[in-house]
């Protein structure tokens, strides 16, 4: 970095240099699950000369689970250095704007980290598949990510982790927890809203329903609705408050919470 | 090049500073003394940009630090009281935060380093508290920002240590530098900070300058008080050690040993007696000393 790129308001060297430290940071912690993974897998070689990571019910997607798993985890406690005590004026201090440093965050877990895991999964199952072999099993299929996940998967997850950036950034104790617990209440009261409104729009007299599978699912009709396009507005409408409203408020609400952020030594 | 207006600012209900205003230069050491919770690293905090003001204005630089802009941040060190480091060793140390400062001087930091004799192949965490102290002083001496500021920087120094720091301190002191420093052990950099700021009920009691106070002031050690025109006196078994108006002094009947005024003695006379210090500093006329003001607040 120069004189230069410091004058700039957002500079992408600077955020990439936070992302780099925060895969430092991470790399331990997600170091150890893959190598707890790696070991039962081992064992697992060792007993059935196969490992279970290269098995086709794994392929269903645990890998994948893990990384979404993983992913939200590290989301939910990706602002935790902010809000201590000591380290909060030291993170607070460090010359990058709370922008590059929100940004930061979001590429490393929404970007970053799914790449990484998904190579090391890669590699995992490479290796296990040779060693596979080397002791005389099938080796099994190789783990690719593509095979298992999607785009509209990542796009889910890259939402929920928006939702659990902004939970780190308000939270500072067991942000994970509370960030399950309001964005349960809100996704209940949004359903909730949406549901009453539809039936006094279209239910009652036609006996319609509909349900979503979770929070960021699909909208399902069941019954007769009033036309298709009273059914198109609807899944328009969710599909808007789902795919923009709920993360542009949640990266611009955790941004808020990161750009108001004092280091106060006191108990807040 | 630091300029502080009708700054207010508290924690909850409880104010902290009422309109305080300060300007600072360059050139200089400033000292920030004052009682526990006097709002020394609360200060220092708002200068850096890590707290923000309830109203009034800190501009550091042509820079309002509270609004976190990259170059401002870059440009302030500031090195709490019991600083806290990564989990890394020096090398990466500088290979992943020094980077976010491109004025940071590498080669004062080596220099730094070898001074304060410093642990190389740790990692920072598992440092002593003088050694943490030690690395973090020598990354913002080294960081080539115009900002300095140190929270109780003696606090877990060793001697040898005091020392090394007093150096690098005064090498650090440049025209287009701003170094505020706060602590209680006034004795460590008695011979450094110039002027001092006194801190007293949320606004800026005192700033004396070394000049200034060798013009008005002296301490002196004596049996009595009397005949003398005294600021500030303390009982001890031996006697009194006074603050004392020099004129004054050099005029008693029988003129005791003047020593250049003491730092702890200024800032309770400022606590306990701050009019006769600020009349003694304007060069007036003092009153009789009563010994039942110094059953003030110290």
């Amino acid at each position: 970095m120069n004189a230069k790129t410091l004058e700039r308001r957002f500079s992408m060297e600077r955020v990439a240099l936070l992302v780099r430290n925060r895969i430092h940071e991470e790399a331990p912690a997600v170091g150890i699950v893959a190598a707890i993974v790696l070991v039962n897998n081992l064992l697992s070689l060792w007993r059935t000369r196969q490992a279970f990571f290269n098995t086709p019910r794994f392929h269903g997607g645990a890998w994948i689970a893990t990384i979404i798993v993983g992913g939200l985890f590290i989301a939910g406690s990706a602002f935790k250095s902010m809000h201590d005590g000591k380290t909060g004026t030291e993170w607070i201090l460090l010359p990058a704007t709370p922008l590059e440093k929100y940004a930061a965050a979001f590429l490393d877990i929404v970007v970053a980290f799914p790449i990484a895991a998904s190579l090391g999964g890669i590699a995992m199952s490479a290796v296990l598949a040779l060693i596979g072999r080397a002791l005389g099993g099938a080796g099994g299929d190789l783990w690719l990510p593509l095979n298992v996940g999607s785009l509209e998967a990542w796009a889910y997850y890259a939402i929920a982790a928006a939702v659990f950036l902004a939970g780190s950034a308000s939270f500072r104790k067991i942000p994970i927890l509370k960030t399950v617990g309001v964005a349960s209440v809100f996704g209940l009261v949004a359903v909730g809203l949406l549901m009453a409104g539809a039936w006094a729009l279209f239910g009652g007299k036609n006996g319609t329903t509909m349900h979503t599978g979770h929070f960021i699912g699909d909208l399902n009709f069941d019954g007769s609705m009033v036309s298709e396009r009273a059914q198109s507005a609807v899944r328009f409408l969710f599909d808007i408050a789902r795919y923009a409203i709920l993360p542009a408020f949640a990266i611009l609400f955790g941004m808020a919470k990161v750009i108001e952020k004092e280091g106060r030594d006191e108990v807040q | 090049m630091m300029n502080i207006a009708s700054l207010d600012f508290g924690y909850g209900r409880s104010k902290l500073f009422d309109h305080l205003d300060l300007r600072l230069e360059g050139c200089r050491a400033y000292g920030l003394l004052g009682l526990n919770g006097a709002g020394k690293t609360s200060l220092l905090k708002l200068m850096a940009g890590a707290l923000v003001p309830s109203s009034g204005t800190i501009t550091a630089f042509g820079r309002v630090p509270a609004k976190r802009e990259a170059t401002g941040l870059a440009d302030t060190a500031f090195v709490p009281e019991d600083p806290w480091l990564p989990p890394v060793k020096v090398d990466d140390y500088l290979a992943r935060y020094a980077v976010f400062r491109p004025a940071f001087d590498y080669a004062r930091f080596e220099a730094l380093r070898r001074d304060f004799a410093l642990v190389e192949d740790k990692s920072l965490q598992k440092l002593s508290y003088g050694q943490r102290k030690k690395f973090a002083l020598a990354a913002a001496l080294a960081s080539g920002s115009r900002s300095i500021l140190l929270d109780e920087p003696t606090n877990g120094l060793d001697i040898p240590s005091k020392m090394q720091f007093r150096k690098a301190l005064a090498e650090s002191i440049a025209p287009e530098r701003v170094i505020v420093v706060s602590t209680h052990q006034v004795r460590d950099l008695e011979s450094l900070i110039d002027p001092v700021l006194i801190l007293d009920k949320g606004r800026l009691a005192f700033e004396l300058g070394s000049d200034e106070m060798a013009q008005h002031l002296a301490t002196a050690r004596v049996s009595s008080l009397e005949g003398m025109q005294v600021v500030h006196a303390e009982r001890d078994a031996l006697g009194w050690n006074a603050l004392v108006a020099t004129s004054d002094a050099v005029g008693a009947s029988s003129p005791p040993e003047l020593r250049s005024a003491d730092l702890e003695m200024v800032f309770n006379a400022a606590l306990a007696d701050g009019g006769r210090l600020k009349a003694a500093v304007a060069g007036q006329e003092l009153g009789p000393y009563s010994e039942d003001s110094t059953a003030g607040r110290n």
